[in-house]
């Protein structure tokens, strides 16, 4: 499995979040499907040029959101969306970040609808990677 | 608790009347990749010649691997890898003839063929004199040899100074390629945070002799923070928020810089202080060392007046 993830050090963003991001993209998006095998720990350090702690607490961070699972002795996989909880409390989240983006687009002076459309946009650039990779 | 590889105690370090290492504690558990920073002059090097034993203390003490750095038997100091400042070798031995020479220390665990292998990798041959190297490729042959013994621990002291991308990228992929073997512990100063944050998982921050930071490279992330403000009124003469390094203040607004405050504390602040806005400054490695390290007189020198 080619994993493509770019990390820039120096960033103001930490380098355990760059690949906590790219990891969550790339399942967002299909590249990685349920259960597919994310690259070892100490093999994933040695091509980034990074500590191998760092993508240890990336992986970690990725578990305790539920994206992945490891098993012992074989390593760490994407899971199953339908064994993902969702709680009420995720979803707030959400839908107060969403808060967020949709205040700066009215205050452009975008309307609804306009923020629907770039909205739909937005999310086919996903579901598109994601059918690309099941046919 | 884990194991500490590198641990002093009020480290102490007078050239004539001149302090160089002011009370210098530290603890380095094993296993880590500890990066050493602080801006030129800061005592590091002094540090570092302390912990080998290169140097006397005035006052303080220091052990490595357990042993008192003022008595490293042969045999701690096979343990030891150290890459010393610009890369110091004996200048008319060959490439072979320094490997011979290095191996002897070394007994029993020096790794031949790796050494051979960098010195391919790095396009170098064994007759080639030391002398005749550039600077770059010296520190190529400075890396060989340090990887060579698989060493317990690893100490370079500012070994990317001056050196290409190229090279240092190589510098870094051999850290990476020794800390991946069970209980090695490496401990570098540099002056490239970027490469400090690519490889270090702890971080040791010296200012003017004395240690401001020695904690793990997530912590010190988290804890240096800016936040800047707007206020409606006049702004405050007074700033009294815990952790406060310093601030700045312009026509209507104000920087602070803080340290180990959390979110909550600043918005508990703000709400009590009259701020119509504020909001966090996003702030890189090289960010946070810069403003924890600038002493709050200092920094209006390179304040720009306003016309």
């Amino acid at each position: 499995m080619a994993l493509w993830i770019q990390i820039t050090p120096g960033s103001d963003e930490p380098i355990y979040v760059q690949i906590v991001e790219q990891i969550s993209e790339a399942i967002a998006k299909g590249e990685l499907a349920v259960s597919d095998k994310l690259p070892a720990v100490r093999k994933l350090a040695a091509e980034l040029v990074i500590n191998p702690s760092t993508v240890a607490r990336a992986y970690t961070i990725l578990e305790q959101a539920g994206l992945v699972t490891t098993k012992t002795g074989s390593g760490t996989f994407v899971s199953d969306p339908r064994m993902r909880s969702k709680d009420a409390s995720d979803v707030n989240v959400l839908a107060e970040r969403m808060d967020t983006v949709i205040v700066r687009s009215l205050n452009l002076g975008l309307d609804a609808d306009d923020i629907l459309a770039m909205f739909r946009n937005r999310l086919a650039k996903f579901s598109k990677a994601k059918k690309e990779r099941e046919k | 608790m884990s194991e500490m590889v590198l641990q002093t105690e009020g480290l102490t370090k007078y050239y004539g009347g001149k302090l160089a290492l002011d009370h210098f504690t530290i603890r380095i558990p094993r296993g880590c990749i500890c990066g050493f920073v602080g801006r030129n002059g800061s005592g590091k090097t002094t540090a570092i010649k302390l912990l080998l034993g290169f140097l006397n203390p005035t006052a303080g003490s220091s052990q490595v691997l357990g042993c008192n750095s003022q008595q490293l038997t042969p045999a701690i100091r096979q343990r030891i890898g150290y890459v010393s400042e610009g890369h110091r070798l004996i200048r008319w031995m060959t490439i072979a003839e320094i490997a011979k020479f290095q191996r002897a220390f070394f007994p029993g665990q020096w790794d031949i063929k790796l050494f051979w292998d960098m010195i391919e990798y790095f396009d170098l041959s064994k007759k080639q004199k030391i002398k005749y190297l550039s600077n770059g490729q010296r520190a190529q042959v400075s890396l060989a040899l340090a990887l060579a013994p698989n060493p317990e621990l690893l100490i370079m002291d500012d070994p990317t100074l001056g050196l290409d991308a190229a090279i240092r990228r190589q510098f870094l992929e051999g850290m990476i390629g020794l800390i991946m073997w069970q209980g090695r512990t490496i401990f570098f100063s540099s002056h490239i945070l970027g490469d400090v944050e690519r490889v270090a998982d702890r971080i040791v921050v010296l200012d003017k002799g004395v240690v401001r930071a020695d904690c793990s490279l997530e912590q010190f992330r988290n804890a240096v923070k800016k936040v800047r403000c707007r206020f409606t009124g006049p702004i405050l003469p007074k700033v009294n928020i815990d952790g406060l390094l310093h601030f700045r203040q312009s026509a209507d607004e104000l920087e602070l810089v803080l340290v180990g405050t959390d979110d909550k504390e600043i918005a508990d602040w703000a709400g009590s202080s009259g701020v119509v806005e504020y909001r966090a400054v996003n702030m890189n490695l090289e960010d946070q060392f810069i403003e924890y390290t600038a002493p709050a007189g200092r920094m209006k020198l390179f304040q720009w007046e306003e016309k």
